[in-house]
């Protein structure tokens, strides 16, 4: 090199040198300046993400431990469209093995929503034996279609899932998937116990910084008071009853007085709740979803048990008064209250009274002998219009009017006595004729009988919500029904066991007022009297082969007992008394 | 040729600094294709291409560079040739015609040319040492260099080009170009820049540009996402890394081209500070062998040769490392010895195989 040019030289070797310097330099200032930080929060970002884990939804039993509500893995079918080579492959294998629909699948992946959209979910649900069968398929291809076929990917993740499918729905109420979303039933009402507590929790993506799944505070499984085996007997009864009596719908609901667990709650009609999505026309046709605690009707003279016991209690009348029912007709407020039939049946004590559901002997009782403000401080201390409290979502207060509503007339203290013009629902006579059938203490209706947490079980205590009446009038009138179902040799009985009860047959309120023409037939009934086990309440919404309670409702009472006596193995009163006695 | 002696000037501290390199290159690809298996066999790829490249050294240093003086119009014709054909039978990848097919391996013929264009340039500024500093000495130099950068131009590969240009002033800057003519071509330059900018440019090219003079700061997967997601890289990865296989950024596959443009950031991720002063280091410690050859030449030709190959390592090396810091706009050129790419790792070996030519035959000052 000649000398005269090495300057040159080293002034390139000084800006290599500088150059150098100034990338190291720049190192430095990238790893040091305050933006470093904000780079590194940046970078941060990628390391990992929150994500909210959600323990498994809680299960759902019947009180003998039978699952109701469970959870099952399904799979996310998504498609990662950077790795698409082949669109109408994946749609020909989607088709073949995922149900889907070709065309629906390959212009999914064709024309995504919007040009940043890098994965599309082609199925949020598939099922594991289709996702299976789809990945083997994958195994036996090779070459370019199995590396087209990988952009198919597979994330399992769990839905609700209902093995007695429509057994119970009505009680356990649904999930839809699709938002989630929680309707009726035990699934809303228990939704924060069943759901559990979501956390958020750092989740790294780097393979090599795996950490052990945090743990979360499991969910709470449920326990129900429900009896699977009571509750599918009563589903039965009831669809056949509806069918032979031509009903237009119905409830039964069989519940223990004692404690106020509900064994079973049957209504129509039922969904699948692993079909959610039927739930919609149900919905969106104004049926209710549980008709026994979400539709209150006029129940007629089912309530006069609830008239008598106020009367009973208040000692304004006892079993042996006689009324006089000389006309077959009493004035109330200038209106004409009469009997079912229209007719006169003279003297009748209190028991006869029943045992004929004479309306006029009823009326007598409550505007006569009881009076008004005594009439309805027992109606509100049974319960009516107002909510029982049960755990169950969308319950329906009732209405009873009261003698400071402007819609009340006098008229209506004599029609209330005997179940017309008074609104309620069938949980709403479950617990007030559990005062009755309890020795005066009503326990407050629920169907969860205990949780699950962590292994440990913690059963809930009896509440007892209310105590209208005596033990004696409880004692009296029970024994009142029991004789009256006996002397008019009622389709309620069961032979060998005592039981007490009352049909009440409704007229339904209409434009041209009430009339017979349809009818709301129920039956409340509950045994045996000297303990009693079960209180059972039918009703049939305008049964078209009988309009009478006593022929309808009556009957399919008795169905239930003949059942509930197997079920909870009660033996014959005479059985049971002479082994108790020992 | 084969006398134990002329062994004695056999540059080993070169050769060891590439085989250094290599082996570190081979190792951060190995890690920067990590998250994509599909890549795995590029790992040893590169491998055989280092293997090749050991022996186009050890056989371009047993050649005497000066044979190439004579061979310097064929040699130029024949990539010439290459590239037109290139130009003519364009197979479209990535927008730009690149490669030739050969079945076996795709060559690109533009990494042999720079190669070529530093040889033609040694050859005529060593030829020209004595020769008057004319406009038509700079001019000849100037149509040598930009013969090839006009047929790179139209592939079109513009980083190429800048490097034959930065390539050819370099040389001719260390030849005696007077600085008046340096001046006047600077000027000239620089509108010839602004004009190819607006009416030659593609336009992914001028975005390019643009994104890197006026960054958006909303381009989160825009053009500045990989910029910016190396910028994590290196920031993140403090003074010692993360560690061998542990940067989140690369093994997460958040950046791209993470084994080519981008293997600065993986070195900066997983060895930090140190790890990326020790890979300039070692660039900067084989350049200067390279210059060292440059200056111990027996003559013009040789020194400018070394000269040449020590600026084409420097300047890509440079013009990576700057990418990967948003010092400059994005390039595609590789990291010398480091990044993944079988053409421009030969080219580069090849570089070297003709310094260790120089070397060899260097005026014996050790008498």
């Amino acid at each position: 090199m000649k000398t005269d040019l090495f300057w040159r030289f080293r002034a390139v070797q000084i800006a290599l040198i500088l150059s150098g310097l100034a990338i190291i330099v720049q190192i430095i200032h990238i790893q040091n300046s305050p933006e470093a930080q904000a780079i590194l929060d940046e970078g941060e970002r990628y390391t990992g993400s929150w994500q909210t884990i959600y323990p498994a939804r809680g299960e759902i039993y019947d009180r003998n431990g039978r699952l109701l509500a469970g959870n099952r893995t399904v799979y996310e079918a998504g498609v990662d469209l950077t790795s698409v080579k082949n669109v109408s492959e994946i749609a020909t294998a989607a088709q073949l093995y995922l149900g889907l629909d070709y065309a629906t699948v390959y212009n999914q992946i064709t024309n995504p929503e919007s040009p940043d959209v890098v994965y599309v979910v082609l199925d949020k649900y598939a099922a594991p034996e289709d996702v299976l069968v789809f990945q083997e398929f994958q195994k036996t291809i090779s070459g370019n279609s199995a590396k087209n076929l990988s952009a198919v990917y597979f994330q399992p993740h769990m839905v609700r899932s209902y093995p007695e499918r429509t057994l119970g729905s009505n009680v356990i109420g649904l999930i839809t998937i699709d938002g989630g979303k929680r309707s009726f039933g035990v699934e809303e009402k228990y939704d924060s116990l069943l759901s559990g507590t979501a956390e958020r929790r750092w989740i790294p993506s780097n393979p090599h910084d795996a950490r052990e799944m945090p743990a979360i505070p499991s969910s709470t499984a449920l326990i129900l008071t429900i009896d699977r085996e009571v509750q599918s007997a009563i589903e039965n009864i009831l669809d056949n009853s509806i069918q032979v009596y031509g009903a237009r719908s119905g409830v039964i609901i069989v519940a223990d007085p004692q404690t106020g667990e509900i064994l079973g709650m049957a209504s129509t009609p039922r969904i699948d709740p692993n079909q959610y999505w039927n739930y919609n026309d149900m919905v969106l046709g104004g049926i209710p979803y549980n008709r026994g605690v979400s539709q209150a009707y006029e129940p007629g003279s089912v309530l006069k048990i609830l008239t008598m016991a106020a009367a009973l209690d208040k000692g304004v009348v006892h079993p042996g008064t006689i009324y006089p029912d000389l006309t077959g007709e009493i004035i109330v407020g200038g209106f004409a209250i009469r009997n079912w039939d229209n007719a006169a049946w003279g003297n009748q004590d209190m028991t006869g009274c029943l045992q004929h559901s004479l309306n006029v002997c009823l009326a007598w009782v409550a505007a006569v002998q009881l009076g008004q403000d005594d009439f309805y401080a027992y109606m509100q201390q049974f319960g009516l219009g107002h909510l029982t409290g049960v755990d169950l979502a969308g319950e329906d207060p009732g209405r009873l009017k009261l003698p400071d509503d402007d819609d009340w007339y006098e008229v209506d203290l004599g029609t209330n006595a005997y179940g017309q013009g008074v609104s309620v629902t069938p949980l709403q006579m479950i617990v007030a004729a559990s005062a009755i059938a309890n020795n005066g203490q009503m326990p407050r209706p629920h169907v969860l009988k205990a949780t699950v947490q962590n292994g440990r079980q913690d059963e809930l205590p009896i509440e007892i919500i209310g105590t209208p009446i005596s033990a004696n009038t409880a004692q009296t009138l029970t024994q009142m029904l029991a004789t009256s179902l006996e002397n008019e040799s009622s389709l309620a009985l069961v032979p060998g066991y005592r039981l007490a009860g009352k049909t009440g047959t409704a007229s339904i309120p209409t434009d041209d007022g009430y009339t017979l023409a349809r009818t709301n037939v129920s039956f409340i009934g509950w045994g045996p009297v000297d303990d009693p086990q079960f209180i059972v309440y039918i009703w049939l919404e305008q049964p078209t082969a009988s309009i009478w309670g006593s022929e309808t409702a009556a009957p399919v009472f008795k169905q239930v007992v003949e059942r509930l006596i197997v079920l909870m193995g009660i033996p014959p009163d005479q059985i049971r008394l002479s082994l108790s006695g020992q | 040729m084969f006398q134990s002696e002329r062994w004695r000037h056999f540059d080993f501290w070169l050769l060891g600094a590439v085989f250094l390199a290599l082996v570190f290159g081979v190792a951060m690809i190995r890690s920067a294709i990590g998250c994509n298996l599909s890549l795995a066999a590029l790992v040893q790829r590169q491998m055989i291409f280092a293997g090749l490249g050991f022996l186009v050294i050890m056989l371009v240093a047993l050649i005497d560079y000066r044979f190439w003086g004579g061979a310097i119009v064929p040699m130029y014709a024949v990539i010439v040739g290459f590239l037109l054909i290139l130009y003519l039978t364009a197979g479209q990848r990535f927008g730009a015609a690149r490669w030739i097919e050969t079945g076996l391996v795709s060559i690109q013929p533009t990494e042999l040319a720079k190669i070529v264009v530093i040889l033609s340039l040694a050859y005529f500024f060593g030829k020209n040492m004595n020769a008057p500093r004319t406009w038509g000495w700079l001019v000849k130099s100037l149509l040598i260099a930009g013969a090839i950068a006009f047929l790179i131009f139209i592939q079109p590969n513009l980083s190429n080009v800048i490097v034959i240009l930065v390539i050819w002033a370099v040389m001719a800057w260390v030849s005696g170009l007077p600085l008046k003519q340096l001046a006047i071509i600077a000027v000239v330059g620089l509108a010839l820049a602004v004009i190819a900018f607006f009416f030659f440019m593609q336009e992914y090219q001028q975005d390019r540009v643009l994104t890197f003079l006026f960054p958006d700061p909303e381009a989160r997967h825009g053009a500045t996402y990989n910029v910016d997601q190396a910028l994590i890289a290196i920031g993140s990865g403090g003074l010692s890394g993360k560690g061998y296989g542990l940067g989140t950024q690369t093994q997460l596959c958040f950046m791209k081209v993470r084994h080519t443009d981008f293997i600065f950031s993986v070195i900066g991720e997983e060895f930090g500070f140190i790890g990326a002063v020790l890979n300039i280091l070692l660039l900067g410690f084989i350049i200067y062998r390279c210059l060292r050859a440059a200056r111990l030449a027996r003559d013009s030709f040789g020194s400018m040769i070394a000269f040449g190959v020590a600026i084409l390592i420097f300047f890509q090396g440079a013009v990576n490392i700057a990418v990967n810091m948003r010092l400059m706009p994005v390039t595609g050129l590789p990291l010398p010895f480091i990044s993944y790419g079988g053409s421009g790792l030969l080219s580069m070996m090849l570089g070297v195989g003709l310094v260790e030519s120089v070397i060899l035959r260097h005026k014996p000052l050790d008498f």
